[in-house]
């Protein structure tokens, strides 16, 4: 059985996901159920064979846990440990929500997507351009990759002995070319019928299917742990 | 037959904000079914005339337009972008930015899927066009990992599922191989004997000399030049040549077997010599140590043992789109890590990093290497010591000095080029990269850089120039070298007649 997941399945699990990671695990039951929502999308991810990117997403969310509760407490002091507080605090926290929009945005097709937000209603006009948004990932990543090149070139990787400069250098031509690109973008996909009055219609077929709905069951009651045991009890 | 679908009757068109008209009373009739070619300089009104058919102007982009269009019926003023979609399509320039999808099924359904065609048919239409086009192998894959030509064929099909009466196509050859050229070639082919009206604004001329039914040269806005197919495929080279067109015949220069006499690199005894390039894009995974390449190893996108270029001329670099110049030109100026080739010139070694002060790599898209908000910035920007008096010299030398204080952004392609020259003489850099910097221009400009890539081995340089342009071998390179599949094929002299 492949582990496709409906679009809309997807985004719910971002939707709780980020709603937790706002919420502080205190007690070890909040903990383990972080943890497991953790592992959810990590699994998915294998599943979707991309086993480099969950390898090292495990490794990252596996030092920081460890470093966590294994080797600092509030009683920490030093610079070092006061460092590792501050980057293994964030990590623990928020990679949960990061590890969960990357195996969305990595395995969810454009095509898909709009047809999710078809399905609920949403208006074209912020369909559209969440979609344009997505298809610009790897855009933004192969024009930053040839900006970061022409920089080494030209000795000023680090802003040449300026700092700020490193930024700026970075930047400008970045913005440059995604503006020039994103125009072309629009003009192409006008040039091709999109925004007309017609409803669209889509070849992806979407159906949440048992293991949808497992999932969703499974993050609603996740949730719900949360919301009671912070908030009620 | 002889029905006149498309008008265009006494245009005037002004972009917003610009000074300068760029179509001046122009008017054009186009009968149904005919293959109409647009040629002439860059800013001639090429891609005007593609946008006015296909409704982008006025719709998308603005300006003052006088006139009438109409277009298979449709009154292109009154008519919505999205009426037009099964009517017209369009095949632009750069294949990197008309996607909208991430991957290569999703793409072809997407024009249909936009017209709200039901599901079933959709299928089926793919299905059609995919096995009309034969890219039965480039589905299900990202557009991301395609070629340039693989790329222009998706666009071509995603184009073709919505069977548009007329198609018109924006200088679709610009960023493709010959052999690409030649696949593109045939699609239009097939699209001409299904009785589409086919319109194409293009400066590379030899791939569509007998296709065409009627040429069109434009100058300034204006129709300067007609001719019928038959006129425009028997025109002589001189009047070819006069009117600043590219050639509309090639020699074989580009296909795999160029013919010049080979050169035995021991022959130079000073040359620039590249050794022990090796490097892979699928690297095997390591947990602690990195292994260098070596020659040996399996699946080398790049395998060069020993390579001697002769100093101070222009080397042309061909071969196929995917074949490795571009990796070759990136592994020869130390921008890959982990390829860990040795440059040896004037007796000194470079290795690692020191590469990349040798070399300077002017890329494709010249966007990307632009920095700072002046010409002279950029330029100082390159200097170990600012030096202001060379940077006036240099800028003197290559013609822009005019725009010194000038934003880099606010110039022209063909001057943004000269700019990431003059960094690069600037950077003392000995041996110079040209990473395809014709595609996309005219005779004229193409004659200029031609001309600049001579001057540049004139005054020290050693230059490489990866290209799919035979007229730019022909203009200005002296030798020719072919890498195939990541190894070095032949490096020969160019003869010329």
């Amino acid at each position: 059985m492949s582990a496709k997941l409906d679009p809309r399945t997807k985004l719910y699990m971002i939707l709780v996901v980020s709603a937790v990671v706002m919420m502080s695990a205190t007690t070890p039951l909040l903990w383990g159920v972080r943890i497991a929502m953790t592992m959810i999308p990590l699994i998915l991810l294998v599943a979707e064979k991309r086993y480099a990117s969950a390898l090292r997403f495990t490794i990252l969310y596996a030092i920081a846990l460890v470093l966590t509760f294994r080797f600092l407490s509030e009683e920490s002091t030093g610079i070092v440990e006061s460092l590792l507080i501050g980057y293994c605090g964030i990590a623990v926290q928020f990679l949960p929500a990061l590890i969960t929009a990357w195996y969305v945005v990595r395995t969810t097709k454009i095509d898909e997507f709009m047809s999710a937000m078809q399905r609920m209603h949403v208006p074209d006009g912020i369909a559209i351009s969440l979609a344009v948004v997505m298809r610009f990932f790897p855009t933004i990543k192969e024009e930053y990759a040839s900006i970061t090149d022409a920089m080494k070139m030209r000795g000023i990787a680090f802003g040449g002995g300026r700092p700020s400069k490193m930024v700026e250098y970075r930047m400008i031509p970045l913005l440059f070319s995604c503006v020039n690109i994103g125009d072309e973008l629009s003009a192409a996909a006008i040039t091709r019928g999109l925004g007309g009055k017609v409803k669209r219609t889509s070849v992806e077929e979407l159906h949440l299917r048992v293991f949808d709905w497992l999932l969703i069951l499974a993050f609603t009651a996740a949730a719900g742990i949360f919301v009671v045991f912070k908030y009620i009890l | 037959m002889s029905e006149n679908f498309i008008k265009i009757k006494h245009v005037h068109f002004k972009y917003k904000g610009s000074e300068k008209g760029l179509l001046d009373d122009l008017s054009l009739t186009i009968p149904k079914g005919e293959t109409l070619l647009l040629t002439g300089a860059s800013g001639s009104g090429k891609t005007t005339i593609i946008r006015l058919i296909n409704g982008l102007i006025p719709h998308y982009y603005q300006g003052d337009l006088e006139g009438s269009i109409s277009v298979a019926g449709y009154d292109i003023v009154k008519t919505e972008l999205y009426e037009l979609a099964g009517v017209v399509g369009t095949v632009f320039q750069n294949p990197r930015s008309q996607f909208f999808s991430v991957d290569t099924d999703g793409e072809i359904v997407f024009g249909p899927e936009n017209i709200g065609m039901e599901t079933g048919k959709i299928k089926e239409r793919k299905q059609d066009i995919v096995s009309e086009m034969h890219i039965e192998k480039l589905m299900g894959r990202s557009l991301f990992e395609l070629s340039g030509g693989e790329k222009q064929s998706i666009a071509c099909a995603s184009v073709a599922a919505l069977l548009p009466e007329i198609i018109l196509l924006d200088e679709p050859s610009s960023n493709l191989d010959q052999g690409a050229i030649g696949n593109l070639r045939e699609v239009i082919k097939r699209w001409k004997a299904q009785g589409k009206t086919i319109i194409i604004s293009e400066h590379r001329l030899w791939y569509l000399k007998d296709l065409v039914d009627r040429v069109i040269y434009m100058e300034t806005g204006k129709i300067r030049h007609e001719w019928s197919g038959w006129e425009f495929a028997a025109m002589d080279s001189e009047k070819v040549r006069s009117l600043q067109m590219r050639p509309l015949k090639v020699s074989d220069i580009l296909a795999s077997d160029f013919a010049g006499s080979d050169i035995q690199t021991q022959e130079i005894s000073d040359g620039v010599v590249l050794k022990d390039f090796y490097f892979s894009y699928n690297r095997k995974p390591y947990l602690i140590r990195k292994k260098k390449f070596q020659q040996n190893d399996e699946g080398l996108s790049l395998c060069i043992p020993k390579l001697t270029l002769p100093k101070n001329t222009v080397i042309g670099v061909i071969g196929h789109n995917g074949t490795g110049k571009s990796t070759f030109l990136k592994c020869v100026c130390g921008l890959e890590k982990d390829c860990h080739g040795i440059i040896e010139t004037d007796g000194k070694e470079y290795k690692g990093k020191e590469r990349l002060k040798i070399c300077y790599m002017v890329m494709q898209d010249v966007n990307h290497q632009l920095f700072t908000d002046s010409v002279q910035g950029e330029v100082l920007l390159s200097m170990e010591e600012e030096d202001k008096e060379r940077c006036d010299q240099i800028l003197q030398s290559l013609g822009i000095l005019e725009f010194k204080e000038k934003h880099p952004m606010a110039l022209s392609g063909g001057q943004k080029q000269r700019v990431a020259i003059a960094s690069a003489i600037a950077a003392d850099a000995k041996l110079m990269l040209f990473d395809e910097p014709t595609s996309g221009l005219d005779f004229c400009h193409m004659e200029k850089v031609g001309g600049l890539l001579k001057s540049l081995a004139d005054a020290g340089n050693t230059v490489l120039v990866a290209t799919h342009d035979p007229e730019l071998i022909e203009l200005c390179c002296d030798y020719v070298l072919c890498i195939e599949n990541g190894r070095v094929g032949y490096l020969r002299v160019v003869e010329r007649s």
